[in-house]
């Protein structure tokens, strides 16, 4: 079986689920959404561009190593906002906040993320696919727009490292693939976590049995829209080999 | 051309209070296991895109704010040699796309926000209208309204839930700034005195209050998506360079205003690096990852240039070309910093 697999980290992270009004949560462990939106910003798909993502989204069947959940950091978040004033239309809100004279209003928000975050994303091809793995690295290595982990302000701080290879169990791969971080080795120990969690895709087999299956609302139906698709998530905790 | 122009700043700030929580304290993160201090990224991107030096950038760039739309219109038809009854009319409802009209009037109620190309728009229609004399079709009337060019607008990027075609995708990344070192946040116990009081028994203080404060060496990253930067502005080269410029300096030099009036801590960049290229950009918080212990400065921008050279020796050169200057040894200048980031 053909297998790519790349490494997630940055300094922060933030992996959104369920949202609803000002509390933003994050998961521990990236989303499939998540995961395609980074595989499309890479290959240049726009949001507007429902079939290439519905197409992308076909071919690409997702395994998470989870290396180290991190911590939980909390984010107080204010925004300014206009009044609504009905006796105009604006634009665009840059005209709507130099002309509102009912003074701007503050919106609060609580926005999670993880910090200290590190995971392992193993990418195999389903039947009806017309992409290739290699493409796909190509398009990681060089990649056309920005990559971020779940928000814009959280960069890659190492690089993805995309690499393809046979592979005899998804499991395997993922445990052989360590490369370097920081540029002192020592302080890595941060970034492996004494339990290691993995979390694959129903009718994919990666070489562990699962230990819990749950529904998961991440399957993108319409970025356009904001709406998602249920979908089995097969999942399993260890405890890290020396 | 170079799709990504990275840029990587080390700044220095002595006690102060620039970003709070909901406690009013300082806020932070942790990073390798140890708590940092943490100016979060739309703080910043608030700061450098009010600041003077953004506004001097942007001029000519911004829009017009007036009420006489349709004034102008007006008068531009009845020179064409509209009747003044058909110029009156169509004047207002050109004018209607912007703001609600004043009744028996062509100007609008409020102060509506015009861009340089709805100014063209309305003039390349106004001729279509006298030259064809008939009124506006509601197509027409609706084509006037135009996504906005503004430079702060491309950089920063725009999310209207309610109108989703006026969205604009940010091309610039901007990471929270988090510092090279561990912190711990420190309280100032403070008192007000009543300047009038010794008249009272009571000569107690009139106020007392605490506020969180802590100094720290900020690494801070930015990546600009030049591309997408270009497809915003409608391919305008030298406009996208004067944006680039402009927020390569606010970056060096314009701080986060929270509580500046108590600590007064405005500082300039100590170090900035600028990587352009194509491959996969990536910060170099990992440098800190271990948290600076001693001499702050010089081992932060030791650690950081050593991870530049690790990165680029596992992984493969990850940049095409870097400059940057060093404001502790005095090596480089912001100037050649931000002639790398213009070039195309």
């Amino acid at each position: 079986m053909q297998c790519l697999i790349f490494r997630l980290y940055g300094a922060m992270a933030s992996w959104g689920s369920t949202a609803i009004g000002s509390v933003r949560p994050t998961r521990s462990a990236p989303s499939r959404s998540a995961v395609l939106g980074l595989l499309a910003a890479a290959l240049g798909i726009r949001r507007d561009q429902e079939e290439q993502l519905a197409r992308l989204n076909r071919s690409v069947a997702i395994t998470i190593k989870c290396e180290s959940e991190g911590n939980l950091l909390r984010d107080y978040h204010t925004a300014q906002v206009p009044g609504t004033d009905k006796k105009a239309i604006w634009p665009h809100r840059k005209a709507e906040l130099e002309n509102t004279h009912k003074g701007v209003n503050t919106i609060l928000s609580t926005r999670d993320y993880r910090t200290d975050g590190h995971w392992l994303v193993a990418i195999t091809l389903r039947e009806d696919t017309d992409c290739t793995l290699e493409a796909i690295r190509d398009a990681l290595d060089e990649p056309v727009f920005p990559l971020y982990l779940g928000r814009k302000s959280c960069p890659l701080s190492a690089p993805l490292h995309p690499v393809v290879s046979e592979v005899e169990s998804i499991y395997e791969a993922l445990s052989e693939y360590e490369y370097p971080i920081a540029h002192q080795a020592v302080v890595e120990a941060v970034l492996y976590s004494q339990t290691v969690g993995y979390e694959w895709e129903d009718g994919v087999s990666i070489g562990l049995s699962p230990q819990e299956t749950s529904e998961r609302w991440d399957e993108p139906t319409s970025r356009l829209r904001w709406q998602f698709d249920k979908r089995l998530v097969h999942s399993a905790r260890l405890e890290r080999k020396e | 051309m170079s799709r990504f122009i990275q840029i990587h700043t080390l700044t220095s700030y002595p006690p102060a209070n620039l970003n709070r929580d909901d406690l009013g304290r300082p806020k932070t993160a942790m990073m390798g296991g140890v708590e940092r201090l943490r100016v979060s990224s739309q703080s910043l991107k608030r700061h450098w895109r009010t600041s003077d030096l953004f506004q001097e950038a942007l001029r000519g760039h911004l829009g017009t704010r007036t009420k006489d739309i349709g004034v102008r219109v007006r008068q531009s038809l009845v020179e064409k040699g509209v009747t003044a009854k058909n110029a009156e009319q169509w004047a207002s409802d050109i004018a209607g796309v912007f703001g609600k009209v004043e009744k028996g009037k062509v100007t609008t109620q409020q102060l509506v926000f015009i861009s340089p190309e709805e100014w063209k728009a309305i003039d390349t229609l106004s001729q279509t209208l006298a030259d064809k004399n008939r009124q506006p079709s509601d197509e027409e009337k609706k084509s006037l309204l135009k996504k906005s060019t503004a430079v702060d607008i491309a950089l920063f990027g725009r999310m209207l839930a309610d109108s989703s075609n006026f969205n604009v995708e940010a091309a610039c990344q901007v990471a929270h700034a988090i510092s090279v070192h561990g912190v711990t946040v420190e309280d100032d116990y403070f008192t007000a005195v009543d300047d009038l009081n010794s008249e009272h028994d009571d000569r107690g203080a009139a106020h007392i209050g605490e506020t969180g404060f802590a100094s720290a060496v900020f690494y801070n990253y930015v990546c600009i998506d030049r591309q997408s930067l270009l497809d915003h502005l409608d391919d305008d080269e030298a406009l996208a360079n004067k944006a680039i410029a402009a927020l390569t300096e606010a970056i060096a030099t314009v701080s986060p205003k929270g509580k500046q009036n108590s600590f007064g801590s405005y500082a300039y960049a100590s170090y900035m690096m600028i990587e352009i290229g194509n491959k996969q950009p990536r910060s170099l918080s990992a440098s800190f990852l271990s948290p600076i212990k001693s001499d702050f400065l010089p081992a932060a921008i030791q650690a950081l240039e050593k991870q530049v050279e690790h990165f680029d020796s596992v992984y493969g050169p990850c940049a095409e070309q870097r400059r940057s200057f060093n404001a502790v040894s005095g090596e480089g200048n912001l100037q050649s910093v931000v002639e790398l980031a213009t070039q195309s």
